[in-house]
């Protein structure tokens, strides 16, 4: 956008204006559509750029000849108005212009369009991400200790330059799924699977994602983080996951919240090489490496995490009870009257202890 | 006196509340939607209030996560539905007879029946407030997110039954002013020599006919699904929900241009009248809105760019979804060109008309942006979409009915308003406006999707989301302004005689406001601006020695359609009843339905004109 700072008049004031808006938003807002760090991502921005500059170009002319217009036929005593009542030509004129600028615009979108849906590469990393309310299901196709899947939550993990390509579900509603530095929104369907365009990653970084589309009571709740990291930062998580974690050591604090975890939590949820292999909440696997909890709306910390499980709904507002009416799908109930605060630390402590080393 | 066996008496010439509940003289309801709508518009703007106090602080608790959803459901809900389409309604329902030369419309009962179901429907809808279940699934609800698995409150049901019965209302609405358009014109107005508003009606009407059936279709399945256990759009049965999407956009999408065809119709009558010329290309600009109205009906897939329909079916919406740009863009330079040479007196009418071009040109160019799929995959669902939206609907269709508010004043309460509030009014308003719908634009841009009840500080959201809080402020003391002038004016404004403006068309011959009977003798129109070409037109005659307007014989007054009304929304009701006990339900509903039935009788045999309105005349 610089570079059109050169020019002068009221024109490049508007998109001098533009630019400096988009550079105000890359420097403070994470979520920014205007700072791409994908193939994908940056084919789009362009996009969005010759797209602002043609229809900026475009409302300013307008407004200026209205303003001109309404300034240089003002009434004035003794100038009547002029009594026409049409030109064929300029009609047709008017007509075609906005024709050709629309071709302009319409040739390259088709272009992006098509670009868009290319095949992904044999050595493309494939993921599965299915939604549920309010959280995000990660799957890596291939990746399990089997050969299976490799599965965790919220938090996805993909080597930098190495193409990506992720299948969508929902397991409930309508979401949608959005990480705006790597790729553009594609909803999640249920019964109705999509396929993200396929990205590659160009920069290392957390970078943050959002629900889109309105999925019920905690759709603003509903985040996560795509972590872009060194191929060997990438296949050292990988193989974390599939290794199961070495038993606490019997007596510590640390084992006796295993054993809280595995009676209280395990219904619901997993942390792979133990007896805790729930499957309505998300994957706890290696929740020591995460970031963030509830679905990427804060910090973990032990603080948080035990503020969560002694009474989420202070923080996210989940109903109560099953889901959609689902056995297979209960909210997380509240921890305060159940456990104890010790034992809500003791929980705490274990899956937090759950790293890589 | 000739026997009415009603249960009450057939009223003859009414007064009072009594009056205005049994009138089918359509200034009468042209005045009963206009006062309702803005009441609606009012609710609504404080919903929307209450949302920009929550979302000024990052992680605000000002209000829960089901009361903001629940207030932008029914902000969208109540704007689309029980504001802009009903306000139109009002200006067909007060202008289109006088602006056709004719004494009313063409069915005046069927008329105050479309009134009543809107009151009706949009009541029922809005109680569901008292009941603490307002809907909250947003006003396009999304499939399967309304089924009683996921919205478990009685919020859907109230939403789907007020809209089926304000639909109800809206369809014989689109039928009556079609049949009034094509049969009541006075002589020697052929199609073109119709003000543009008369030719937006007459479109719009034919979108409500074609598009509405949709959504009572849509929301008819819907209803099977959540109260007799249907599986239409149930997932767990094997439904694919975009089926919904799809009906709800075939519909929706025409539906846009139902709430801004009207706001264009206003502009191209005012535009000449303040420039004192004729309106530029007026062929032209017709014609652009029937183009607009067919190629509505096929980009409705652009509000579905994301949900994964196919590289093909996308490209097509999307050159389809520029397309409508041309038209558009034809009438916004046949505006400016209407200027041109003109001798412009900058009267409130003209500066909101002025705003309406202004603001939803911006909104057009944004409507552009979303075409290229690209981007829109970065741009919907964000505070983007929102700003463009705000600045078609907003910008667009509120300014431009503001335009017809004060242009259209004078001729409905004989007053004029005043210019000094008007102006001050529409400043507020401008200002107001952009303060609170431009940023939205950077907001989408910085990823803020739309529809969250809280966002964390460390999104770097918070600044501008203040400011936006700030313009809505702005704004609402915008709206204070026009309701203080118009409370104002309708008491002690200057009387407006017959065409305070010096307009062209045919509602401003006759005086303000217009006798019940509209014309002493139904004029004959020789051109496009009668008024303006008194030379070859001669529309109302000077006053004839004996004329006796009591010869004029007016349809009486009728509360048929009222009770009617009334039996539809309670039989609706009785639904919400028949959740809580299914026997009081039925009892409800199969009562109400005797009353409708019984209300088609008896109006079905009730004489438009009451035998003893003519015998009055005879003595």
């Amino acid at each position: 956008m610089g570079r059109l700072s050169h020019h002068r008049g009221p024109l490049s004031l508007v998109l001098l204006g533009v630019a400096f808006l988009a550079i105000l938003g890359a420097c403070s807002a994470p979520q920014t559509t205007f700072d791409p760090r994908s193939d994908t991502a940056d084919n789009i921005h362009t996009l969005y750029i010759l797209v602002i500059v043609v229809s900026g170009a475009v409302g300013a002319v307008v407004l200026l000849v209205m303003g001109y217009l309404l300034f240089r036929f003002r009434a004035r005593p003794g100038v009547p108005a002029r009594q026409i009542h049409g030109n064929s030509k300029l009609e047709v004129a008017w007509t075609l212009g906005p024709i050709l600028l629309l071709i302009m615009v319409g040739v390259p979108t088709v272009f992006g369009i098509v670009g868009a849906a290319r095949a992904p590469s044999a050595d493309a990393i494939l993921i599965t991400v299915t939604a549920h309310q309010w959280w995000w299901e990660v799957d890596y196709e291939g990746l399990g200790p089997d050969g299976g899947s490799l599965a965790t939550a919220n938090e996805i993990h993909i080597p930098v330059g190495r193409e990506v390509a992720i299948h969508l579900e929902s397991d409930d509603v309508i979401h949608s799924f959005w990480v705006p530095a790597l790729i553009g929104k594609v909803d999640a369907v249920p019964n109705h699977p999509n396929d993200l365009p396929v990205f590659t990653a160009t920069e290392i970084g957390s970078f943050y994602g959002q629900c889109a589309e309105f999925c019920g009571a905690a759709h603003a709740l509903m985040r996560f983080r795509v972590i872009v990291e060194p191929l060997a930062d990438f296949e050292r998580w990988v193989s974390a996951l599939q290794t199961p974690p070495p038993p606490p050591d019997q007596g510590t604090f640390v084992a006796s919240g295993q054993a809280i975890f595995i009676s209280s939590c395990s219904r619901c949820h997993t942390v792979f090489g133990t007896p805790a292999a729930g499957k309505a909440g998300p994957d706890l696997t290696l929740f020591g490496e995460r970031l963030t909890l509830g679905a990427g709306i804060m910090d973990n910390t032990p603080e948080n995490v035990e503020a969560w499980v002694t009474d989420l709904r202070a923080i996210k507002p989940i109903p109560e009870g099953l889901l959609g009416g689902r056995a297979d799908r209960e909210a997380m109930p509240t921890f305060a009257g159940t456990l104890s605060k010790d034992e809500i630390a003791a929980v705490t402590a274990y899956i937090q202890s759950q790293t890589i080393d | 006196m000739a026997a009415n066996i009603g249960i009450l008496r057939r009223p003859i010439a009414p007064t009072g509340v009594w009056g205005w509940m049994t009138t089918v003289d359509h200034k009468k309801i042209g005045v009963l939607y206009g006062v309702t709508a803005i009441v609606f518009f009012v609710l609504a703007g404080v919903e929307a209030l209450v949302m920009r106090a929550q979302l000024a602080q990052a992680d605000s608790d000002l209000v829960g996560a089901e009361a903001f959803n629940a207030l932008f459901t029914m902000h969208g809900t109540t704007m689309v539905f029980m504001v802009i389409m009903p306000m139109g309604a009002a200006f067909f329902n007060f202008m289109i007879p006088l602006m056709i030369g004719a004494r009313d419309v063409a069915f005046p009962r069927l008329n105050a029946l479309s009134y009543w179901l809107f009151l009706f429907g949009a009541i029922l809808m809005n109680v569901s407030f008292f009941n603490s279940s307002a809907p909250d699934a947003g006003w396009f609800a999304y499939a399967p997110l309304t089924s009683t698995e996921y919205s478990g409150s009685s919020g859907v049901d109230y939403w789907i039954l007020g809209l089926q019965v304000l639909g109800i209302g809206t369809l014989s609405a689109g039928f009556n002013f079609v049949v009034t358009i094509v049969n009541l014109r006075a002589p020697g107005m052929t199609l073109m020599r119709m003000p543009v508003f008369v030719w937006m009606t007459l479109i719009i009407s034919f979108l409500i006919i074609f598009a509405f059936p949709v959504i009572t279709v849509a929301i008819t399945m819907l209803l099977f699904d959540r109260f007799f256990g249907t599986t239409i759009y149930d997932v767990s049965a094997g439904a694919d929900p975009l089926l919904w999407q799809h009906l709800f956009w075939v519909f929706g999408h025409p539906e846009v241009y139902i709430l801004i065809l009207p706001a264009m119709g206003i502009v191209s009558d005012i535009l000449p009248t303040f420039s004192r010329k004729p309106l530029f290309g007026y062929m032209t600009i017709v014609m652009a809105g029937t183009v607009i109205a067919f190629m509505g009906f096929g980009v409705w897939a652009h509000h579905m760019f994301t949900v994964g329909l196919g590289t093909w079916a996308i490209s097509a919406f999307s050159i389809a979804t520029m397309g409508i740009a041309v038209p558009t863009g034809v009438k916004v330079f046949n505006w400016l060109a209407t200027l041109y040479g003109g001798s412009i007196t900058f009267k409130t009418p003209l500066l909101f008309a002025l705003g309406f071009i202004s603001m939803f040109m911006l909104g057009g160019l944004s409507g552009v942006m979303h075409a290229v799929v690209p981007v829109d995959t970065q741009q919907q669902d964000t505070y983007f979409v929102v700003a463009h939206f705000h600045y078609v609907l907003f910008g667009g269709s509120v300014f431009g009915l503001t335009a017809g508010l004060y242009y259209w004043f004078p001729k409905i309460t004989g007053r004029m308003m005043s210019e000094r509030l008007g102006k001050l009014h529409f400043w507020l308003m401008l200002i107001g406006f952009n303060m609170t719908f431009f940023p939205m634009h950077i907001l989408g841009v910085l990823g803020m999707p739309r529809r969250i009840y809280t966002y964390s500080g460390d999104q770097g959201w918070e600044g501008i989301n203040t400011f936006v809080s700030i313009g809505s402020l702005v704004v609402a003391s915008a709206i204070a302004v026009m309701l203080l002038n118009m409370f104002r004016s309708a008491r002690v404004g200057q009387p407006a005689g017959n065409n305070p403006w010096g307009a062209p068309t045919l509602e401003w011959a006759i005086p303000s406001p217009p006798p019940h009977y509209n014309f002493a003798v139904v004029p004959t129109v020789r051109s496009l601006y009668p008024l303006w070409d008194e030379e070859a037109n001669v529309v109302e005659p000077p006053e004839l020695p004996h004329f006796d307007e009591t010869a004029i014989h007016m349809p009486s007054p009728s509360y048929w359609p009222m009770l009617m009304a009334a039996g539809i929304t309670l039989a609706a009701g009785g639904l919400l009843v028949w959740q809580w006990h299914t026997i009081f339900g039925l009892i409800v509903s199969s009562s109400s339905g005797l009353l409708v039935l019984y209300s088609i009788y008896r109006w079905a045999f009730e004489p438009v004109i009451a035998a003893e309105a003519l015998e009055d005349v005879h003595h």
